[in-house]
């Protein structure tokens, strides 16, 4: 009779020495990386798994089930918290079955909604019924971190029937209720009461953005404001607001879903998510300084340092993240890194004129990929968890960039960077430093052109998707026309200079390099519209077409320049069958025509050139295949002046 | 062809054993830091030329990197990162030389100093102002990033970036080796593009760690292995070699960018560096090397596949022997295998590659290159470092070594033509000596070689001839060839020796090789000496007696005579067997001492291969008393008179006794029980037709045999002196001249006896056709010897009917009449045994009875016809 309590006794002031440990290991955890956290949790579970061990070697007994529960409910805490889920899991299943077996009941089945079930309806009102339910809590953690929803859905009842009882304070260890009894119950790593509170918010969390995942907007949105009322940590409020934002975004109510999002970074400061998507909505709406505005502050609280991490990870062992880490979920989460949103912001400041203020954040970006210390990738951690897959041998070959919007704007590969910022630079007249950046670029990538490329039938990836690919397959064709459009940018510079001369050496640099692609597909007709061209071949095409033109036009504007007409002619009439989109290729045509005496014909060119009022998408052009805003400019109503004199002679 | 490397030790250290990454740190002026896997690190001063101080860290130390230029290293243990100031550390240093100057000064590095709480980290590298750690967690290798603080004082290491990359179990081929080695070492380097300095001078952090794990690669290679984008972005390249082979990269400063393998080597990765620098300082040649030798050089083929362009040339081959360790210099990668440190000199490939156009020779001539590396001669060097090159051409690096001792290891010139016209007198002496000495070393080595190959050939010589013979021998066995056309052969000779006064009886064996091999070392002559009738001795145990007589070259057609004692008079029981075999063993072949070292089974297995199988037998033994012998005996030994008057006076006394006939009246008539006698009746007729060929043979005169006087004689002389089955007696002094047809001899035993041949004729008295018949006739008063002369006789007698052709001479009658009266006698006889048995009597009474029989039986013997 003795031996029995002597052991209980020892046990359960062994479990409540571990927990007391554990507790003040979290207490001092804050302070200490993530490293060393992580391996006292593990000292932890491992202590709590021997203890288990030595209780469970006995045969399941009424005695001693509330102090075996209490201890497979701290070691199934610990193995959560490590991201162990089917061992926690395992332990759970053993448990149940062993409270069937001391309740007399027989569990024949491995299904686990079964057996909870069963498990719930034995332990009926006995003493262990409150036990058993710290168990259902486990369980309902772990099949929300393994994002099986259904499950929750499945036990919706005996959930919220454990809510109420945990709120009325049954298994809090509270003074309420029967505390004679319960003085004696062995302590637990984390209260059931806190638990519970922060499953629910989660679950309401994880459901909502399921539902907003599968079309269900306005489903999710009204449990989500029912959820915003639950008492959590702000972060875990705010996500709430967030969510409940994106569900009005997709219902097409944009200034709603901005009060949301307002409301989600009242609450939680720290909610860039929140900043993110509604610098989205006032790109949707068209609000361009509103979105630079929001551009400028989601990059300086990007630059922010991380100091906030343990508020969101709080000071017990089971983290929100680890319970919400669905999928649907993390990316609506998502938010591209600082450099990216810097990117963004300067090619929007160029895009809508604010050149300098653009110019600048292009040097920045640049500074900051060539400083030592890159805050830049810190805010990859956070988004590696979720996108990187891995191919066995470890090359990575798939990669879920941010493709959620296709608004988001990711960075650029490096020589693209380099180009749009000297493309940027010289549209502030600072062709100095444009040509710096293309040198650059050019001694980078010459050396890598290839004598000839074929340039393939199209390939939807080739451009877009190249970030991915493996560095020997790296696009030659890329490299080429890299280094082509720098020197026609140097091109551009001289011409900026109107040092016509070197103007022309570069161009034709430029065209030597481009004429090396050879297109793979002989019947296809390269001077078919643009726009065609546009859809059916990738972007290589395109700029290779595009590239052409400017080049041969530009070279024939510099040879005007140097009057060497012949030549410009030749070379402005064989860009316009390049690229026959280019206004300004036609215009200077029409010019030449004049000058050489060829005055209908030049008439006849501009009355074409400004039929073409297609005026096609330069927005989607890189900024460096755009038509220089500098050098000598026809205007349009001298032209048209020129022409009524010839129409009236 | 090389010189000899000058090892120099600088240092001992305690140290268990190389089971752990050993690291050598140089860079800090004089110091050397040693760290060798236990908790200790070690401080060489090259100065002082001694340790100076032993840091103690709290666990064991897994790597090592140093930042030269605020004096800081930092060390990976199993709990974490720390860090250490060396300045602090020289300071103390002097101030403690003042008082103790011999034993190096020990300092605990505290926890205060734990900067990186990440435990198990495998490897570190320092980047201008970031930390690396790689560490395998679970699943992944996680590469991580800390930023050091500006300030030294302040020890917050900020984490700002971490890589996964999953791990591959797949590579097994080190599964022996990690039991070994429980932790394998990764490899982390850093990797420059060669135009950063020159455009960027300002990124001075990238020169000051300028050490063993950064390198300066061509900037073309660079960019052709790490992409445009890592260039662009003047990014350093982190280079991670990792157990599982895999060589994976990682632009530091290119946003999004993430570990990628470059290459597999599919063995754990122990080094990687670059070579082949250039006048510019770049290297133009990656260099990855794994645990079991695979080596991949990484260069540029300008002569690409197509279009013309630049592409990276993976050449991969094998080196011989595991790799340990390995340092590079400007040209040359050096690696230890543990048993031998070799020089893999990396330039030839380039040199070869401006003389020719195409681009597959110079990979095959680099990884020609891979297969030829330069021996050093240098072993149990488990860690490198520090190559350096003196003004002379000498390479230096330093080493630990296994046994845990730093070493200074000078490897000479490249080449010996350049230095040799150069050299003062002093080195051109001592590099002669050295090589004579070299010399002497092979020579010594090539003679001992020569003599193995020898000793090899000849034991294989012996062995065939040993083969070769016993073949001839087992078809010997086979063919059953008469004795004296085989071979190899054998035959004996018994003789009478008188030694002290005593009478022994030896054998002399001759051996004659007749074939064409000589019995050389390791054949031995087994004689085996044994009675043919076991009972007579005493105990029962067989009292057989061995002889063997090892040959030394016994040549084709000589014959090898060795003498054996067969007994002393009176104490041997004849007739005997001896059995000789040749026997060749392969212990005696190889040596005592080397069989006994390796071979413990061998030793009883020899080849025995039996040449013949001899009775010798009374007749053998017989001591003739021919009267000359007598007088001689009696005239030159008077001292001995007395006894043979004795003797003289006994076998007279036996001779009148033994004046009886084989009559059975007669016998009846004078009882004499001493007295014992035996006889054989051999028809006449065939022993004239059986003496004759031998007769002719023996120029003899045919009518001598026709008198049966004659036939009498030559029959004794033929029982006396005949060569039966190889075994002759041997002459007693003078041919003894037999006079008459009886002969008194004296037994091996000391028996005298009488052995009369006469002719009888046997049948029915009253009958005509009496049947010529010749009786030998044997007469002893001691029965061990009337039985012993009685066997040997009619063995003797068989042998000759044996030999004689059957004659079909109708001697019906006669052996009607012998069988008649032999049938009569057996049926007395038989009553007579059974009487004996089967009355109780005592044991005398029956042996008497028994021997009246025997007696019975050998006195009217069958006529043998």
């Amino acid at each position: 009779m003795y031996q029995p309590t002597s052991l209980l006794e020892k046990w359960s002031q062994e479990n409540n020495e571990l927990v007391n440990k554990c507790k003040q290991q979290e207490a001092a955890g804050g302070a200490v990386s993530r490293d060393h956290s992580q391996s006292s949790l593990r000292w932890c579970s491992s202590e709590f798994h021997k203890l288990l061990r030595k209780i469970q070697g006995i045969p399941p007994h009424v005695d001693h089930s509330q102090l075996e529960l209490a201890v497979v409910y701290n070691t199934c805490v610990c193995f959560t918290a490590q991201s162990q889920f089917s061992e926690a899991e395992l332990l759970l299943k053993e448990a149940t079955e062993r409270v069937l077996q001391v309740t007399g009941n027989n569990a024949d089945t491995s299904d686990p909604l079964v057996l909870w079930r069963a498990g719930l309806k034995s332990a009926g009102n006995t003493a262990l019924h409150p036990h058993v339910l710290y168990l259902l809590c486990l369980q309902w953690a772990l099949w929300l971190a393994k994002c099986q929803l259904e499950n929750i859905w499945e036990l919706q009842e005996q959930m919220s029937s454990l809510c109420e009882l945990v709120c009325d304070g049954v298994g809090d260890g509270s003074p309420s209720e029967a505390k004679g009894r319960l003085s004696k119950s062995p302590l637990l790593v984390m209260e059931l009461k806190r638990l519970t509170e922060l499953l629910q918010i989660c679950t309401s969390i994880a459901q909502g953005a399921e539902k907003l995942n599968e079309g269900r907007s306005s489903e999710a949105l009204s449990d989500l404001q029912a959820a915003s009322a639950l008492s959590a940590t702000r972060a875990l409020v705010a996500y709430t607001h967030l969510l409940s934002g994106s569900c009005l975004a997709h219902m097409n109510r944009p200034q709603m879903a901005l009060q949301c999002y307002k409301r989600a970074l009242e609450t939680d400061s720290r909610c860039v998510c929140a900043l993110y998507r509604s610098m989205l909505i006032y790109r949707q709406l068209g609000n361009t300084q509103a979105e630079i505005q929001a551009l400028r502050l989601l990059h300086s609280t990007l630059m922010l340092p991380p100091a906030t991490e343990p508020v969101l990870g709080g000071i017990h062992p089971l983290s929100p993240s680890l319970l919400l880490s669905s999928h649907s979920l993390s990316r609506l989460l998502l938010v591209p890194s600082a450099l990216s949103v810097l990117y963004s912001l300067a090619l929007k400041c160029v895009l809508s004129g604010r050149v300098t203020e653009g110019v600048e954040h292009y040097l920045d970006l640049l500074a900051a990929l060539h400083s030592e210390d890159q805050h830049a990738v810190r805010v990859k951690i956070i988004t590696n968890k979720i996108t990187i897959q891995f191919s066995l041998m470890g090359s990575v070959t798939c990669i879920c960039l941010p493709q959620v919007d296709a608004e988001v704007s990711v960075l650029p590969r490096m020589p693209e960077l380099y180009l749009e910022a000297g493309a940027a630079l010289l549209f502030t007249r600072r062709p100095a430093d444009c040509m710096a950046l293309c040198n650059e670029v050019i001694s980078t990538t010459l050396e890598l052109v290839p004598e000839k490329v074929v340039l393939e039938e199209p390939d939807e990836g080739i451009g877009g998707d190249a970030r991915g690919l493996s560095v020997e397959g790296e696009d030659k064709v890329a490299m080429l026309l890299w280094a082509a459009a720098a020197y026609l940018l140097q091109g551009h510079c001289h011409a900026h200079l109107k040092d016509w001369k070197q103007a022309v050496t570069h161009y034709t640099r430029c065209i030597n390099l481009l004429v090396k692609v050879h297109l793979k597909n002989r019947d296809f007709q390269p001077q078919i519209p643009a726009a065609d061209v546009n859809v059916k071949h990738g972007k290589d095409l395109c700029a290779l077409q595009r590239m052409k033109g400017l080049s041969l036009a530009w070279r024939g504007i510099s040879f005007t320049q140097m009057d060497q007409l012949r030549e410009a002619l030749r070379d402005l009439q064989l860009s316009l069958q390049a690229f026959p989109d280019y206004t300004g290729a036609g215009l200077w045509c029409g010019e030449v025509l004049w000058r050489l005496g060829r005055k209908h014909e030049a008439a006849a060119c501009w009355e074409k050139t400004w039929s073409l009022t297609t005026q096609t998408s330069v927005e989607k052009l890189p900024l460096y295949l755009q038509d220089p805003q500098s050098g000598p400019l026809l205007d349009s109503v001298e032209l048209r002046l020129r022409i009524q004199e010839l129409g009236l002679t | 062809m090389e010189g000899r490397c000058a090892v120099e030790t600088w240092a001992q250290f305690g140290f268990s054993g190389g089971s752990y990454k050993v690291k050598i740190l140089c860079g800090f002026g004089t110091d050397v830091l040693i760290c060798t896997g236990t908790e200790e690190i070690y401080v060489f001063s090259k100065r002082e030329r001694k340790i100076t101080t032993v840091l103690l860290l709290p666990a064991a130390v897994s790597d090592l990197v140093g930042n030269q230029d605020k004096h800081l290293i930092y060390v990976a243990c199993r709990s974490g990162v720390y860090r250490v100031n060396l300045q602090f550390l020289l300071h103390r240093d002097q101030s403690s030389q003042a008082d103790a100057s011999s034993s190096p000064a020990e300092l605990k590095i505290s926890q205060e100093c734990l900067v990186v709480g990440a435990d198990e980290v495998s490897s570190l590298l320092l980047v201008g102002s970031v930390l690396l750690t790689l560490c395998q967690r679970d699943a992944s290798w996680l590469l991580t990033l800390y930023k050091t603080p500006k300030q030294t004082a302040s020890t917050s290491h900020e984490e700002f970036g971490s890589f996964h990359l999953p791990v591959v179990s797949a590579v097994d081929c080190g599964a022996a080796e990690s039991n070994r080695r429980p932790r394998k070492g990764s490899v982390l380097i850093c990797i420059h593009s060669g135009d950063v300095e020159a455009s960027s001078p300002s990124n001075a952090s990238a020169e000051s760690t300028v050490a063993q794990d950064h390198f300066h690669l061509e900037p073309l290679l660079f960019k052709l292995l790490f992409g445009v984008e890592a260039a662009l972005a003047k990014s350093p390249v982190i280079l991670c070699g990792l157990p599982d082979g895999r060589l994976c990269f990682l632009p530091l400063r290119l946003p999004g960018s993430r570990l990628r393998v470059l290459h597999s080597l599919e063995q754990p990765v122990c080094f990687v560096g670059a070579s082949v620098v250039t006048e510019t300082g770049h290297a133009q040649c990656l260099v990855a090397a794994g645990e079991q030798g695979r080596v991949v050089l990484i260069k540029t083929d300008k002569a690409g596949s197509e279009g013309g362009s630049a592409v990276a040339a993976f050449t991969e081959g094998c080196v011989p022997g595991p790799v340990w360790c390995g340092c590079m210099d400007k040209s040359c990668f050096y690696y230890s295998t543990g048993a031998d440190l070799l020089r893999l000199d990396l330039s030839e490939g380039s040199f070869v590659r401006e003389s020719k156009e195409r681009g597959e020779e110079t990979s095959g001539t680099t990884a020609a290159a891979l297969q030829s590396p330069s021996s050093l001669n240098v072993c149990r060097v488990i860690a490198l470092a520090e190559p350096a090159r003196s003004t002379a051409g000498d390479v230096q690096l330093l080493g630990v070594s296994a046994r845990g001792q730093l070493q200074r290891i000078c490897l000479p010139a490249g080449r010996v033509d350049e230095g040799s016209s150069k050299l003062p007198s002093t080195q051109v002496s001592r590099s002669v000596r050295d090589l004579l000495s070299a010399i002497g070393d092979v020579c010594e080595r090539a003679s001992v070689l020569k003599t193995v190959i020898k000793s090899k050939n000849q034991f294989l010589r012996l062995l065939n001839h040993a083969i070769s013979i016993s073949f001839l021998l087992m078809a010997d066995t086979t063919t059953d060839l008469p004795i004296k056309e085989k071979p190899i052969r054998c035959h004996f000779e018994t003789s009478w020796s008188r030694l002290l006064q005593k009478d022994s009886l030896s054998l002399v064996c001759f051996l004659h090789n007749s074939s064409p091999f000589v019995l050389e070392r390791g054949w031995t002559l087994s004689i085996t000496v044994s009675p043919l009738s076991y009972s007579s001795s005493p105990a029962g145990e067989s009292s057989s007696t061995n002889f063997s007589f090892p040959f030394h070259d016994l040549c084709p057609g000589q014959t090898f005579e060795a003498s054996l004692p067969i007994a002393a008079a009176g104490d041997a029981s004849f007739p005997m067997t001896v059995s000789c075999s040749l026997i060749f063993s392969l212990s005696s072949l190889l040596g005592e001492e080397e069989v006994a070292a390796s071979f413990a089974g061998l030793q009883s297995s020899c080849i025995s291969l039996p040449l013949s199988t001899l009775t010798v037998d009374w007749l053998h033994a017989l001591q003739l008393n021919s009267p000359t012998a007598t007088h001689k005996m009696a005239t030159v030994q008077p001292s001995s008179a007395a006894a043979d008057s004795i003797r003289t006076f006994l076998s007279s006394r036996q001779l009148r006794c033994s004046g009886r006939t084989n009559r059975g009246g007669e016998s009846a008539a004078k009882p004499e029980p001493e007295k014992y006698s035996a006889s054989v009746w051999v028809s006449s007729e065939i022993v004239r037709d059986t003496l004759k060929p031998k007769k002719s043979s023996n120029l003899d005169t045919k009518e001598s045999i026709r008198d049966p006087e004659d036939l009498c004689l030559s029959l004794l002389e033929r029982l006396l002196s005949e060569d039966t089955e190889g075994v002759k007696m041997g002459c007693q002094g003078d041919k003894i001249a037999l006079s008459t047809s009886v002969v008194h001899a004296c037994g091996p035993n000391g028996a005298a006896m009488k052995l009369t041949v006469k002719e009888i004729n046997v049948g029915e008295e009253e009958s005509t056709d009496k049947e010529a018949t010749i009786e030998v006739q044997i007469e002893s008063s001691s029965l061990a010897a009337v039985c012993g002369l009685h066997h040997a006789v009619l063995r003797r007698i068989q042998t000759l009917l044996q030999s004689a052709t059957e004659k079909a001479a109708s001697t019906k009658n006669v052996q009607i009449l012998g069988l008649r009266r032999a049938l009569q006698r057996a049926e007395i006889q038989q009553s007579q045994i059974s009487g004996a048995f089967g009355e109780v009597v005592s044991t005398v009474q029956r042996d008497r009875l028994l021997l009246t029989v025997y007696q019975e039986l050998r006195q009217n013997p069958l006529l043998i016809v």
